[in-house]
């Protein structure tokens, strides 16, 4: 009898086809239409001539000059490896008052311009400015 | 009447089977409605530099500019020659009702040469506008640094 009862609840029950096309849908729909890649921006504030004067004193800036991808740093005639981290420290340390200007030369990526802006950062420049190496050679 | 049991014992038995296929295909359903973001397609894959900065945006950028591989420039989507970038972002801004939160989004690889870069800064530079970001992308792994 309790056999008999189980069968009939058996035949009623929904069947899962619809509903796994369904959800088979939707998963494609998900799938195809999510983004994974964490997207961050940069502020790159581009000047003003009005604006010119605002910033700190020139003598306290130190010029980082970007010559190829080939992970170094030129600074004011000397040159800088990437991986010299004693080097970065001691260069954020005595120079910590002014703003880091990078500047880059034709030719260099823009991931060995954020590379090195990633470096003074993480050894504790307080301010960054890569926004001189997206200005036309003219405007500099 | 026997067989008819058997076929109907059977039917149910198949759609066992698919509770655990079920189960899973809810999972990564799931998986994805939740971890992902829906969001418009950029018009050319961009693969964005890497870089330590965590700072996301508060609003969505007024202009939107993505700098392909292939040197390809697209404005809001719309494939753009260089020269005819400035006019279109001067028409945007006057046009927009918020100046102030007006900003522009630069989406550009981490391959191109910042020489490719230069003159569409120039270009955002003429046209009136200085709040402008560069997309990266986080990045994964820190203490190979």
């Amino acid at each position: 009898m309790s056999l008999n009862l189980s069968q009939t609840k058996r035949k009623n029950a929904i069947s899962l086809t619809p509903l796994i096309d369904v959800v088979f849908i939707l998963l494609l729909f998900f799938m195809l239409t999510s983004s994974f890649v964490p997207w961050r921006i940069v502020d790159t504030p581009l000047s003003v001539p009005t604006e010119a004067e605002a910033t700190p004193e020139e003598s306290e800036n130190i010029i980082l000059t970007l010559k190829a991808n080939d992970e170094q740093v030129w600074i004011e005639e000397q040159v800088v490896r990437f991986s010299d981290q004693a080097a970065f420290e001691a260069l954020v340390t005595e120079n910590n008052a002014g703003v880091f200007i990078i500047q880059a030369e034709d030719g260099v990526t823009l991931q060995t311009l954020m590379s090195l802006a990633d470096r003074l950062k993480l050894n504790g420049a307080k301010t960054v400015s890569i926004a001189n190496a997206f200005a036309m050679p003219e405007a500099k | 009447m026997k067989i008819g049991q058997n076929y109907a014992a059977r039917k149910a038995n198949d759609d066992d089977n698919m509770v655990p296929l079920i189960n899973v295909v809810f999972l990564m359903l799931v998986f994805f409605m939740v971890a992902g973001q829906i969001r418009k397609a950029d018009p050319v894959p961009v693969i964005p530099p890497q870089s330590i900065n965590d700072t996301r945006a508060a609003t969505d950028p007024s202009i939107e500019i993505v700098l392909g591989a292939d040197n390809s420039l697209y404005v809001d989507d719309v494939l753009f020659v260089i020269d005819d970038v400035q006019g279109y972002l001067a028409d945007q801004f006057a046009a927009a009702i918020d100046k102030d939160g007006f900003w522009v989004q630069i989406k550009a690889d981490g391959d191109l040469s910042l020489d490719v870069l230069r003159p569409v800064f120039n270009q955002v530079r003429l046209a009136g506008l200085t709040k402008v970001s560069l997309a990266t992308q986080l990045e994964r792994g820190q203490d190979d640094l």
